[in-house]
């Protein structure tokens, strides 16, 4: 994977005053710490980070005054209804380092027909050279039959990548679709379930 | 419907309205979702009123998920009765509803169909909602 370069500018004010009176200028207050070393706060420009961020485990490459880091994201606060950036936390990273991301899980395929695809787990934690993330880890499920299970230790992960999880986690399974009448019958003895299954 | 068993309080003081939502703001056990775009109460009877538009409309297939639950009571004085002698009888059973709550979730079935089915859940909730799909890999 690419690395994504952003400008960044080091912070001096804090609080939430301060912070949004950068967000008022479409930028985004972040902090950047990792391997011991002190922390950093800094501004990076709104829009550039919005975009770098739509890749999973982007690398960001930070240059400015004083700054020249690579980093991942670790954490990214966004606004619930509008989606903008408030904050971003950053982990720095070294070439050559292994570190242990979240990487997300695709299905391609369709199951066998009868059957009610329920995936458990939409990323799995792995352990990689941080210059190399995969983008993801796709699982095939063309013609999954009910009953069906696929567990962590059954993802095709790329060369040089190592899964992090449990290898017994459920990825995915394929469920019998409950019957008509067993669903009427749950619908109306439940109601109160968290979980409830369709009719 | 949805009920708590049992409550600490039976009568409580209206919940809070203001801000929004701390948690509960993605998609995370189904595909497809509704979220909250403004504060409201929403009842036992409304929520069970949206899955069950919801279900009826997916038919056989699909899982649906409530992430609310109307674990607060909200009281009533009778009619025409004179102010005083004390707090109402609990009346409702409310969740506290704030902006950005992903309420419902749904997975298990073709995009078109989980978009119909939850505008049909939309029409029983109280507040502008909308429909929301899980994101995958976004930080």
């Amino acid at each position: 994977m690419s690395e994504v370069r952003i400008a960044a500018e080091p912070r001096s004010e804090f609080g939430k005053g301060a912070a949004r009176k950068i967000r008022r200028t479409d930028k985004v207050p972040a902090v950047l710490y990792g391997h011991g070393t002190e922390t950093k706060h800094l501004i990076l420009p709104g829009h550039e980070l919005l975009l770098a961020l739509r890749t999973p485990n982007v690398l960001i490459r930070l240059q400015g005054d004083g700054v020249d880091e690579l980093a991942l994201p670790k954490g990214v606060q966004r606004d619930p209804i509008k989606g903008f950036l408030e904050h971003v936390d950053l982990l720095l990273v070294k070439r050559g380092e292994k570190v242990t991301v979240e990487i997300p899980v695709t299905t391609v395929g369709d199951i066998a027909p009868g059957g009610l695809f329920d995936q458990q787990l939409v990323s799995v934690s792995v352990e990689t050279e941080a210059t190399h993330i995969p983008e993801g880890v796709e699982v095939d499920i063309e013609g999954l039959e009910v009953g069906a299970v696929v567990t962590a230790a059954d993802l095709k992960l790329p060369k040089g990548t190592t899964l992090a999880a449990e290898p017994e986690t459920v990825v995915l399974q394929v469920i019998a679709v409950p019957t008509a009448a067993g669903a009427e019958g749950a619908e109306e003895a439940e109601g109160g379930e968290g979980a409830t299954a369709a009719e | 419907m949805l009920i708590p068993r049992r409550v600490k309080h039976r009568k409580q003081h209206r919940p809070d309205r203001s801000g929004a939502a701390k948690g509960g703001t993605k998609v995370v056990f189904g595909e497809y979702g509704i979220q909250a775009l403004e504060h409201h109460y929403v009842t036992n009877r409304q929520i069970e009123a949206a899955r069950i538009a919801m279900t009826r409309h997916i038919r056989r297939g699909g899982k649906v998920w409530i992430n609310i639950y109307p674990d607060r009571p909200l009281t009533k004085k009778p009619a025409e009765t004179r102010m005083g002698s004390g707090k109402g009888s609990p009346e409702w059973w409310i969740a506290n509803v704030k902006p950005g709550r992903v309420m419902f979730e749904l997975s298990g079935v073709a995009e078109p169909v989980a978009r119909e089915a939850l505008r049909r859940a939309m029409h029983k909730l109280p507040m502008k909602c909308r429909f929301v799909k899980r994101e995958v890999g976004e930080a």
